[in-house]
């Protein structure tokens, strides 16, 4: 899609319809929007500084109408060159949308535009003794609407989840220039999940309502050294099992300690690896789970351990951790701060492959790792003015990145893909998968205007497949498979039927397609809390096997199967504890979404979109979910009946199944 | 073209000004200490912002360089950014350089006032009496719409924002002091005290009487931040070298003590003018580890709180708490002086729009800046504030007096003066 250069007609009538000084077109002032964080640049034609919702929709409303591409931006504070305006056209700046709305601390719920500062919000929050939990590192000066665009994570998502898992419902100003509601509890297919993390490809996000917790009570701090970094990684994993999960569970490699030590001496201990860990809770909760890690990381041979629970003390033990990209950033212009994930037991092989690929590129990275989900950060110091560097450094990250998908992992935990991952997606998913985002993309956005070229390889290209071969399919879902082939070919209709529980007939003109008998356990990872199942599995028999090993979901009790349970959604928390899912598309190719790691932001939340969409999307085979290690007690809820769609899910069945061959009656 | 430093002392070291732009990697984690960021949410108005723009025209990558002019010139320099960032990239000073780039000449008035303050002060007090004497009979007030004609608005705007015209200037006072023979401290007397604000540096100087002793008036110069800031850099040199001289002649010892916030971190980075002429630099390094600001002094004498004083709060001085660091001595001082009477300010470290002559190139801004400083004050409930830097003072007074009648601003000093007065009158001895 070839995008037009804006004529000075264009830029007359843009500001005929903005208020004064809401355009910025000086030459210096549009470099001033070229960049984000990364080293990537270019500049736009013209800048548009939002206010309102309707300057919003006026915007884009007039870039669909001349066919102007245009970026939606916080900060500018991206890791992954996603606010990079490629082809210049507009940059929707949404800093000045900066006001809390309104704090509902019964409900404990806030809504902000999108422009408010993570840190403002905290700080207004905390006045009423409530936060809100992403904490990424830029939480000074990162607005919430752009966290909500990348997903992003911090070092308290651990415990609390990622961006995601904090947002309630969005307003978004989508690609036609309508103004749309998305909730976590809309019926039927879940929009306000693919918004998130969508790098703003799918809309402009006007207003967010978050979810808050209380602050509290106790927090506890423990700093350990470790001998090696398998046995800091074997002590992370005796933590979790032991039924704690820390708010927060970081880790530094030797280099990194060395650096900081060298920045602001923060008294580190003199280790392979040193892990920062904090408790939180009740101060009894506090203080019994920091006596349980602190015995831990005795017992996996910690050298020293420091403990503290005062403020002014837990933030002391916090600095060299906080130092270590400070570091960095002194010691050259320029910090390549890496974003990998793997499962967690795969972490102290990660580091090795990361430092092997660091010696062959002669790069000397500081590792920072979020250690209790598996995400790692290598920060490289270099000098973006020497191209040969430059070339080092970036190649070297790729092969880090690849060495992360090849353990299992992904491409992103929280920073995104942007235009830096762009072609490593073809590293992670099957043409097929990348074909799916693609339709996607052009059923919400088909002139290709919203934040283009972002997070999906340019077309052409290789198209070797994924690093790691998919599993095979079983006999029972490759029968399913040529089903759906057969039925797509000649254009049958098709019934998705689960457990069978949910609708009583199926209709005349459709062909039964049924996940009944696929209930095998594919891959129970216990040292990484996760199990793939299949999809026709009785959810009580899942979770009497898995309780008897320990393993638990926080789930109500629910009846029949676990793919009929997730395609009706009668519980919106649900979506909190789905990683990945396979996928027969109404075409009968088969695609993974999602994976096995906790944080993942490569590409759009398709695992969750998919929730609540009664069969209409595709035939769910497996599905790989978030294990806890202790049981809990949700009260029951009502089974929903149906749903009726409402226009842009309609535009999601598009994308997947456009000819409406799956579940037919709910779109007809 | 004015001649630009073209090598800077940063935190990292000397560097040209292309490689002190280029240590920006725009994570952007200064973007909320940015005062003029924070209240327009314009990248182009960010420090971050002004750094690209600099390195772009050192780069020659942009076609119409004077794009970046507004860009650069609403920039506040208070350094609020240099303290956020993890490798201080010291953005005013790198600002400062791309004004000099853009800069045709230096403007007419901020050259002839470079060198009346420095080399003709006898010139210039003579006129500035002759105009202190009419705003005293409310003639000037009349030549205001005549500024404005000539191009001069912001001259006009400072008539209006400058509520004090002394008759005698505070290098007068002070030559009438006696000379010590063995000075434990020197009197650096910046312009603002000198020549608006006499009743700062006598405060200052009791103090230091008090305080350390016997000391001397350096009777010096300008201190050369005004050409430094709007003039030409050769000019700032000629101003540096003369104030060095005077305190080698003086003994090369003891501290400089000066009242001017702005002034003394001036006077501290004098070794970075000199980066290429090693004698002269070695002679400012000297100079400048003895320099000492108002709040350094007073951050531990044992100053007794002030009896009955009206609640008070403390407002930070950019080129103290961002420019030399001093964010803990002002306050602590403050704390001790008002005792029970103190309010802690909120954004007490965020600039209030004075910032040398912002208040009258940037009027809009700088009024939006002054009402939300003067909101903040108003939330404390305070009557009284105190501050270290003489832009402050006049931005101070003219938003309060707009804005928050009720509250006065006053130079730490002066309160210092008047503990130690009150000390000596209950017969207790103030002493360091």
């Amino acid at each position: 899609m070839t995008h037009k250069q804006m004529l000075p007609k264009d830029i007359r009538d843009l500001q005929r319809m903005l208020p004064a000084g809401a355009l910025l077109v000086g030459e210096a002032e549009l470099a001033a929007y070229a960049y984000d964080a990364t080293a990537q640049r270019a500049r736009p034609e013209a800048v548009v500084l939002a206010r309102s919702v309707e300057e919003v929709r006026h915007t884009v409303l007039f870039c669909r109408e001349r066919r102007i591409p245009y970026v939606a931006r916080g900060a500018g504070t991206n890791l992954s060159g996603g606010c990079v305006p490629l082809r210049g056209g507009v940059v929707l700046s949404l800093a000045r949308m900066d006001r809390i709305l309104g704090i509902d601390t019964t409900a404990l719920t806030a809504v902000v535009e999108p422009g408010v500062v993570n840190l403002k919000l905290q700080e207004e929050l905390a006045r009423t003794g409530h936060y809100y939990a992403p904490d990424p590192s830029s939480f000074r000066v990162s607005t919430i609407g752009g966290n909500i665009a990348e997903n992003a994570g911090g070092p308290r998502c651990l415990k609390y989840g990622v961006t995601t898992d904090h947002v309630l419902a969005l307003e978004a100003v989508m690609p036609d220039g309508g103004l749309e509601r998305f909730s976590a509890r809309d019926a039927g297919c879940e929009l306000m999940s693919l918004m998130v993390g969508s790098e703003g490809t799918l809309g402009v996000v006007t207003k967010a309502w978050l979810r808050l917790l209380p602050l509290p009570e106790g927090v506890r701090t423990v700093l350990a050294g470790f001998t090696s970094v398998d046995a800091a990684v074997r002590c992370v994993s005796a933590i979790v099992a032991a039924g704690v999960l820390p708010r927060a569970l970081e880790a530094l490699d030797r280099a990194t300690v060395a650096s900081v030590e060298a920045y602001n001496r923060a008294g580190y201990p003199d280790a392979d690896a040193v892990l920062l860990m904090e408790m939180d809770g009740t101060p009894d909760e506090a203080a019994r789970e920091a006596e349980i890690v602190e015995r831990l990381s005795r017992e996996h041979g910690a050298t020293e351990i420091r403990s503290a629970q005062e403020a002014g003390e837990r933030e002391r033990l916090w600095e060299g951790r906080r130092g270590a990209y400070a570091a960095c950033a002194r010691l050259a212009p320029n910090v390549l701060v890496e974003d990998g994930v793997v499962p967690r037991e795969r972490l102290p092989e990660a580091v090795r492959r990361i430092q092997e690929i660091a010696a062959s590129y002669g790069i000397k990275p500081a590792l920072v790792f979020h250690a209790g989900d598996g995400n790692l950060h290598p920060n490289i110091s270099y000098d973006e003015r020497d191209p040969e560097q430059t070339a080092r450094v970036k190649a070297a990250g790729a092969q880090m990145l690849r060495a992360c998908v090849e353990l299992g992992g992904s491409l992103s935990g929280e920073h995104g893909i942007g235009t830096e991952k762009r072609e490593a997606m073809r590293w992670l998913h099957t043409p097929r998968a990348l074909k799916l985002l693609r339709d996607l993309k052009r059923a919400f956005d088909p002139e290709d205007l919203a934040n283009p070229d972002k997070m999906f390889p340019e077309p052409g290209g290789s198209e070797s497949g994924p690093l790691i071969a998919a599993r095979a399919l079983s006999p029972q879902v490759e029968r399913l498979v040529s089903q759906v082939k057969e039925c797509a070919s000649l254009g049958r209709t098709m019934a998705i039927v689960g457990g069978g529980s949910r609708w009583k007939a199926v209709p005349p003109d459709c062909v039964e397609i049924s996940s009944a008998g696929l209930s095998a356990v594919l891959d129970w990872d216990r040292g990484n809390y996760t199990v793939t199942v299949e999809a026709g599995v009785s959810v009580r028999a899942l979770r009497a096997a898995l309780a008897a090993e320990g393993f638990h979901l926080h789930w109500p009790d629910f009846d029949g199967s676990l793919g009929g349970l997730l395609a009706a959604k009668p519980w919106p928390r649900l979506r909190d504890d789905i990683l990945g899912m396979r996928l027969i598309l109404a075409d009968g190719e088969v695609v993974d979404l999602g994976g096995k790691v906790v944080k993942n932001v490569a590409g759009y939340d398709l695992p969750r979109l998919v929730l609540g969409s009664w069969g209409t999307l595709g035939v769910m085979v497996d599905v790989t979910l978030k294990l806890r290690s202790s049981p809990r007690d949700v009260p029951a809820v009502e089974d929903p009946v149906s749903f009726a769609a409402r226009a842009w899910q309609k535009k999601v069945k598009q994308a997947f199944d456009p000819k409406n061959l799956f579940n037919p009656w709910f779109h007809s | 073209m004015s001649t630009e430093l073209s090598r800077l002392l940063t935190d990292l070291g000397e560097k040209s000004s292309y490689d002190a732009a280029s240590q920006c990697c725009r994570c952007g984690y200064c973007e909320q200490a940015c005062p003029t960021y924070v209240i327009t949410g314009n990248e182009a108005r960010s420090a971050r912002g002004r750094n690209q723009m600099v390195r772009l025209l050192i780069e020659k990558r942009l076609a119409d360089p004077a794009s970046a002019r507004v860009g650069l010139d609403t920039c506040l320099l208070c350094g609020a950014c240099t303290a956020a960032c993890y490798a201080r990239v010291p953005t005013a000073d790198i600002v400062l350089e791309g004004r000099r780039m853009l800069a045709e000449k230096s403007h007419w008035l901020a050259r002839i006032l470079c060198r009346l303050l420095s080399e003709h002060r006898g010139l210039l007090a003579f006129g500035l009496k002759a105009a202190n004497l009419a705003k005293r009979l409310g003639l000037t007030a009349c030549i205001r719409p005549f500024l404005r004609l000539i191009g001069l608005p912001g001259l006009a705007l400072a008539e209006e924002h400058v509520r004090e015209a002394p008759l005698t200037f505070l290098y007068e006072i002070l030559r009438r002091r006696p000379v010590a023979a063995d000075p434990q401290w020197l009197y650096f007397a910046p312009c603002g005290p000198n020549f608006l604000y006499p009743r700062v540096g006598q405060a200052t100087v009791a103090v230091l009487e008090a305080l350390r002793g016997n000391g001397n008036f350096l009777d010096n110069g300008c201190c050369g931040l005004l050409a430094y800031n709007y003039g030409d850099v050769e000019d700032a040199r000629r101003a540096a070298r003369r104030n060095i001289v005077l305190f080698e002649a003086a003994g090369g010892r003891s501290p400089v003590v000066g009242d001017c916030s702005s002034c003394t971190a001036f006077l501290k980075s004098y070794p970075q003018l000199f980066l290429g002429e090693p004698d002269w630099r070695g002679r400012a390094e000297r100079f400048a580890a003895v320099v000492l600001d108002a709040p350094e002094l007073l951050r531990d004498a044992a100053l007794p709180p002030l009896a009955g004083l009206a609640p008070a709060t403390y407002h930070d001085s950019c080129r103290a708490c961002h420019g030399q660091g001093l964010k803990d001595a002002g306050h602590a001082a403050m704390r001790r002086l008002a005792g029970p009477s103190y309010r802690e300010l909120q954004e007490s470290d965020v600039c209030c729009g004075g910032a040398g002559a912002y208040a009258f190139r940037n009027p809009g801004l700088s009024d939006e800046l002054i009402r939300r400083k003067v909101g903040r004050i108003a939330a404390t409930g305070a009557r009284l504030v105190a501050a270290s830097g003489t832009s402050c003072l006049i931005q101070l007074a003219q938003g309060l007096k707009k804005y928050y009648p009720e509250c006065e601003v006053v130079h730490l000093s002066e309160l210092a003066a008047r503990a130690i007065a009150q000390g000596a009158q209950d017969g207790t001895q103030a002493g360091a």
